[in-house]
């Protein structure tokens, strides 16, 4: 095994684990972890194929992981503010109900 | 069947994946979400390691400030509301589920392997030809030529993707951001001490990333950062929320786009540089996304986790700042 | 401005008027996005004459040729569907403006600008990687805009991020197959390097999947009927009309690139032609029994997802691909407006009557029949009866069936076309007086007129589109599908 498939398949293997936890577990946070994992391999992947050969490693590949990485905080970050808004709903119906 | 043989591989190379791999799984199997949390952070930091193992040290500075930051909030998040209880599920259906769950994952994964084994081992001649094409950028650095040059549409969009994430977040968010009355001794030396190393930190990063890696996403994230502990630590001027602090996030985008615009009518093409000038209008352009990116970031993740609270403005000051530092 | 710079105009208008919203007060903000949308409508028209001049308008941003950099072109997609986004934000922006209810908020203004810049930015996209990172600001936005529903909207609108953000995560596996193959992420120069059916066959594969998580097409489909009535009225009308056609010209475009490249192509082109029938089927058949005006319309959506995919099989079998294509991009177009005009009309009616309950609405008809007429005409359109826009395109693809032997599909077009009718009149039935009361006694608070006007003039837009469809055809036409950037 070289080096390229080792980290391929991990990426493979780290992104199917996230994807399947993600529509699986059902934890709101659990889940966007979840996500952020899944995407974590994929990274791993492009990252990988931009390394490819002796020379120095391919700029676009890394420039795009970083924009990715970038977007996925930004989804993170917003859901978070809904999963928040979600469980006070439900806190606030629990107290009605009791 | 082939035996596996990891003649090729370096032994390190192989145990940071299998770290990663690892904490991959705590992170999603811990039931708790602080320790799903905690496994997340380690699994960001690990990923930051693999990232510079792959000869990609500008992807490592981001992952662990921005992964940092993220496991960060979703720790907050998760220290400070009590954890909703799940309704109980028979215990042979869940059983079954998971069973199902990781047949389908294994049936995709071993799809997935197969197409990428006919993946060859050549490098992409996009590499080389965009290195050769470096120098005509503006910069010597090849990602900020990429990101700030090249393919600057893409780092527009995701600018914007950050902005309105931001305005979604203020619009959504319940929690009004109230300021921190007396922050404590412990939280004033952070100010003092911590919140200026970082910033000092993000200004290095932003004017770095011309030369070497670094750049406006990894000083922008560093400064959300210290934005956000300077908040919990009580520095009034740092609240990320309200009107003023959308004018600063906008502004970066705007002048994106400004600049694209004047890109277009001086050389016929939108966001083109021209060659006299590109140094530093993507310097002065990171600058301003550096700021929006802080602002956007800070904003985005104190709505997420807003609640004035001495456990989490310790947490909070512990990750980022981890994060922040590597 | 030469044509290739109007290319990216439709983009960066609303994005920058959006990004102005978030810091104008609310009546600058809705002027600005008024004034957008007309000029972005113009930026249509003008493209649509270059491109029936001199075909596709190419703009290598930045003047970086790919593979180093970016390239986008107008062909005549682009130019209908940006012609449909600027029509449709401008519709749901009049109706926002006149009630800020149907609106949400002031959030609004700024997400509906992202929205508008990044569908714009996709009809345009000939590079995988931006597209996918135009889909993710229109997640971003489109997310944001559910959850202005109010508290309850949140759970729908969170569902949407994850089914959706999982859809973009299939994508990037699908651009870095792309990228790791071809070396290069533009889907030309990709395509003309691709040689393995294997690897080629994934990567469609994976944009299908991604891509039906995103514009909910059966069976990955069941978040779209909790978050489109969620939503505030303005934003169903936009979810529902232009949202959800991203993604589907990206599918689209993947398909038109890297189709021809794989023996694969024509399995999963029958498998996506399956998904799209169950899709109408389901959508119809479940449309007819719910009792809520909005539900109704959002399984109608459901439904009409299936006819859009449906171009997909048909491509591969007709002798003539063009009138697939051109079919299914016409009954998209129609889709479109009249799903627009629709929900609009709709969230009237419900805002008037107090509820969007079918039994609730006893009587409205006489009070709002303009409204009414709305809903009425859109749903005529949606069935594809003549002399609407809708009936163009189904007769096109009926013809395109034929063509290739496929009676099923007609079948299936004139079925579902069938549902769609009885649902429609199902809905009109509620809204009309008790039997025996003629009095129109019904007490209503009547919503501003331009909330009454603005869909019956859409809906009257795709009657009258089709009438002159060789407008629409003639710009399809002049740049084609499959002609290659």
């Amino acid at each position: 095994m070289t080096t390229l498939q080792l980290f391929m398949y991990a990426g493979a293997f780290i992104l199917v684990v996230g994807v399947a936890a993600t529509l699986l577990v059902r934890d709101l946070i659990r889940r966007l972890i979840a996500l952020n994992v899944a995407s974590g391999g994929v990274m791993l992947l492009w990252l990988a194929l931009a390394d490819r050969g002796d020379g120095e490693p391919d700029p676009v590949p890394q420039a795009l992981v970083l924009t990715g990485i970038v977007v996925m905080a930004a989804v993170t970050g917003i859901a978070i503010v809904l999963a928040r808004r979600v469980e006070q709903l439900d806190d606030d119906l629990e107290e009605v109900e009791q | 069947m082939t035996v596996i043989a990891f003649s090729d591989v370096d032994v390190l190379d192989v145990l940071v994946v299998a770290a990663v791999a690892v904490t991959a799984i705590l992170a999603i199997a811990i039931p708790r979400r602080v320790g799903a949390t905690i496994a997340f952070l380690v699994f960001g930091l690990l990923l930051a390691l693999l990232w510079a193992r792959v000869a990609a040290p500008d992807v490592a500075i981001a992952e662990a400030a921005l992964g940092g930051g993220v496991a960060g909030a979703l720790l907050v998040d998760a220290l400070h509301r009590r954890q909703p209880a799940q309704p109980k599920r028979d215990h042979r259906r869940a059983v079954a589920i998971t069973a199902v769950g990781a047949a389908l994952g294994a049936v995709t994964f071993a799809a997935l392997a197969t197409v990428l084994s006919r993946l060859t081992a050549e490098p992409a001649d996009l590499g080389p030809l965009a290195l050769e094409a470096v120098e005509r950028s503006g910069v010597s650095h090849p990602i900020t030529a990429v990101l700030l040059n090249f393919r600057n549409l893409d780092t527009l969009l995701e600018i914007a993707v950050v902005v309105f994430a931001a305005v979604g977040a203020a619009a959504l968010s319940r929690d009004r951001i109230r300021t921190v009355t007396d922050p404590g001794p412990v939280r004033r030396v952070i100010a003092v001490i911590i919140v200026p190393a970082l910033v000092l930190l993000a200004a290095w990063l932003l004017v770095a990333g011309t030369s070497e890696p670094g750049g406006a996403f990894q000083a922008g994230a560093v400064l959300g950062a210290a934005l956000i502990i300077a908040h919990l630590c009580g520095v009034r001027a740092a609240r990320a929320a309200g009107g003023r602090a959308l004018v600063l996030v906008v502004a970066g985008l705007l002048a994106f786009i400004l600049l694209g615009g004047i890109g277009l009518a001086v050389t016929g093409t939108w966001l083109a540089l021209d060659l006299s000038w590109a140094f530093a209008a993507i310097l002065s352009i990171e600058t301003l996304l550096t700021v929006s990116i802080g602002v956007a970031l800070a904003m985005l993740f104190l709505a997420a986790g807003s609640r004035d609270d001495a456990a989490a403005a310790d947490s909070a000051a512990a990750a980022p700042a981890l994060g922040g530092a590597a | 401005m030469s044509a290739a710079a109007l290319v990216l105009a439709p983009v960066f208008l609303p994005l920058a008027v959006g990004a102005l919203s978030a810091v104008l007060p609310r009546r600058a903000a809705a002027t600005l996005t008024v004034i957008a949308a007309a000029a972005t409508l113009m930026v249509a028209v003008l493209l649509g004459i270059a491109v029936l001049d001199a075909g596709p308008v190419r703009l290598e941003v930045a003047g970086w040729a790919p593979p180093v950099g970016i390239l986008l072109a107008a062909d005549g997609l682009s130019v209908v569907m940006i012609g449909l986004s600027a029509i449709a934000v401008l519709a749901a922006a009049l109706v926002a403006a006149a009630d800020d209810h149907f609106a949400g908020g002031h959030a609004f203004w700024p997400l509906v600008g992202a929205a508008a810049a990044a569908v714009n930015g996709v009809f345009v996209a000939r590079d995988v990687f931006t597209a996918f990172v135009l889909l993710e600001l229109l997640t971003i936005a489109s997310v944001a805009l559910v959850a202005l529903g109010g508290a309850r909207s949140a759970a729908a609108a969170l569902r949407y991020l994850f089914v959706a953000v999982t859809g973009s995560l299939f994508f990037l596996l699908a651009v870095a197959l792309t990228y790791g193959h071809t070396g290069t992420v533009d889907l030309a120069r990709a395509a003309e390097r691709a040689d393995d059916t294997v690897i080629v066959g994934a990567i469609i594969a994976l944009t299908v999947v991604g891509m039906a998580a995103k514009t909910a097409l059966f069976p990955l489909h069941s978040w779209l009927p909790a978050a489109h009535p969620a939503a505030p009225t303005a934003v169903s009308a936009l979810l529902s009309a232009l949202v959800i056609k991203a993604s589907i010209v990206i599918l689209w475009r993947i398909v038109e690139y890297f189709g021809p490249l794989t023996d694969l192509a024509a399995p999963l082109a029958t498998a996506v032609g399956v998904a799209g029938a169950a899709a109408v089927l389901w959508g119809g058949v479940l449309a007819l029994r719910r009792d809520r005006l909005k539900s109704i319309i959002a399984y109608s959506t459901v439904a009409q997802v299936g006819y859009m995919v449906l171009l997909v099989p048909l491509v591969f079998t007709a002798s003539d691909p063009q009138v697939a294509w051109i079919g299914g991009i016409l009954i998209t177009l129609a889709h479109g407006v009249a799903k627009a005009a629709m929900f609009l009309a709709a969230g009237a009616l419900a805002a008037a009557a107090g509820t969007g309950r079918l039994d609730g609405l006893e009587g409205t008809i006489s009070r709002m029949p303009w409204t009414v007429a709305a809903i009425g005409l859109a749903g005529v359109s949606l069935a594809g009866l003549p002399p609407t826009l809708g009936f163009v395109g189904k007769w096109m693809l009926v013809q395109a069936s034929l063509d290739a032997g496929a009676w099923w599909w007609l079948a299936l077009l004139l079925g579902g076309g069938l549902l769609t009718f009885a649902y429609t009149a199902r809905m009109l039935r509620a809204t009309f007086n008790p039997p025996g009361d003629f009095s129109g006694a019904r007490e209503l608070t009547r919503p501003a007129r331009t909330v009454a006007i603005v869909p019956l003039a859409l809906a009257a837009l795709s009657v009258v589109l089709g009438l002159i469809p060789w407008l629409l055809i003639d710009v399809l036409s002049a740049a084609p599908m499959g002609g290659g950037a």
